[in-house]
């Protein structure tokens, strides 16, 4: 390991100045452990400072250093560069997002349909009760089970940076989206069945998927948005045909006996 | 497009959802000629008139061993192509999946596993034996 380096072969692009994207070659000093993000900060303090990459946690969690590594859709942070295959490290942008500068591609877009999936509790019953809550929605741990994976979506853009879909439909809401928006329809608490439904069963919408499953391949944090997706499928089938499931009320609110939820009496 | 024919360094879903789309436009195209080929049968495509010397002309075309060749093929991407079909809609019905749990590191994703990925193999395998007797049967 002492004295042997890695070859990061980056590409480098600056909309505002090139007319086309390079590939340049750096070498670093290899140590255990080593990261694709830790050689790529040893190239933007030691090398070339006007590398543009984004990072933050360095712990998979925060889900900004998502990049394409050697061909695959990862998060830098969590690839440690004993686990590629031996010779230069081919690191680009993730696809199917605008560039920024070299790593850094734009994420807005990506946001705004995350938004667009209404990614937050809807209750016609009771719209009051997210305001000023009285107490908790009464919900089974078999209930939780049913969505509980797709909550852990960091956000990080990389199943829609590999989805072939993505980068043939520039309308699709992408496998993010999607998970996000079965998330919610599979939650017992949830009202707003038919709003959802409207956004994801029309003309660019959930049947755009045709399950490639590079989503879930590349998934850092196992949220399977494949599956989510599929599932999604089903309960839009279900909720459009004449003998399938009927329209759920949201889970009732328990009471909190010890007051409000701040413990005031 | 170019994202539809980079498959590289992933999962087997990817090679089948690829396959699926390159299949699909073989079976368009063979429809399409097809019913130019039978079209001979009532006149031709170009409206000479039934005839037994038409129908003849057109069956022509696919008796040699280039248009023999031409049919295993066609065998082949409609077998693959109509059980990759039927595995697609079970998924689509969520019937090959285990159910949504908590995910575990190191994670891996379960709609990637169990039946689904079977059925690609049988749609592989399947094609490959039906190409192989349809070759018995032609070239034979």
């Amino acid at each position: 390991m002492a004295g042997e380096e890695v070859v990061l072969k980056i590409r480098r692009f600056d909309p505002s100045l090139d007319e086309r994207p390079r590939v340049e070659a750096f070498a670093v000093p290899l140590k255990e452990g080593m990261t694709v993000l830790d050689a790529l900060i040893y190239v933007k303090s030691r090398l070339d400072h006007g590398l543009a990459v984004r990072f933050s946690c360095r712990m998979a969690s925060c889900g900004s250093c998502g990049m394409k590594i050697d061909g695959r859709a990862r998060l830098a942070c969590e690839t440690q560069i004993s686990s590629l295959p031996r010779g230069a490290v081919a690191v680009e942008p993730m696809d199917n997002f605008p560039i920024v500068r070299d790593l850094v591609v734009d994420l807005e877009r990506f946001f705004a349909r995350h938004a667009a999936a209404m990614p937050g509790l809807v209750r016609e019953r009771d719209p009051e009760e997210q305001e000023s809550p009285t107490g908790e929605y009464l919900m089974a741990p078999g209930e939780l089970e049913s969505f509980v994976q797709f909550t852990y979506c960091i956000k990080c853009g990389l199943c829609s940076s590999s989805c072939p879909t993505a980068s043939t439909d520039a309308l699709f809401p992408g496998p993010q989206a999607l998970s996000q928006a079965y998330r919610f329809l599979a939650d017992p608490r949830d009202e707003g069945e038919e709003r959802r439904l409207e956004r994801v069963d029309a003309e660019h919408g959930v049947w755009r998927c045709h399950f490639a499953g590079t989503c879930s391949a590349v998934c850092p944090k196992g949220v399977d948005p494949a599956l989510g997706i599929q599932l999604l499928k089903r309960h839009v089938m279900s909720a459009r045909s004449p003998f399938g499931r009927k329209k759920r009320r949201g889970a009732p609110v328990f009471p909190n006996p010890n007051g409000d939820l701040l413990g005031q009496p | 497009m170019a994202g539809w024919f980079d498959p590289r360094r992933t999962n087997i879903e990817r090679w089948a959802y690829t396959f699926q789309r390159v299949t699909g436009l073989a079976v368009l195209a063979y429809v399409v000629a097809h019913i130019g080929d039978t079209s001979f049968f009532v006149g031709g495509p170009f409206g000479e008139g039934p005839s037994r010397a038409s129908w003849a002309a057109g069956l022509s075309v696919t008796e040699s061993l280039l248009g023999h060749l031409v049919l295993v093929m066609v065998v082949l991407v409609v077998v693959y192509h109509g059980i990759n079909g039927v595995r697609l809609i079970l998924s689509e019905y969520g019937v090959i999946f285990d159910k949504p749990s908590r995910p575990d590191y190191p994670y891996r994703a379960k709609s990637l596993r169990a039946v689904q990925r079977h059925l690609i193999w049988v749609a592989i395998v399947g094609a490959i034996l039906a190409a192989l007797y349809s070759g018995g049967l032609l070239l034979g």
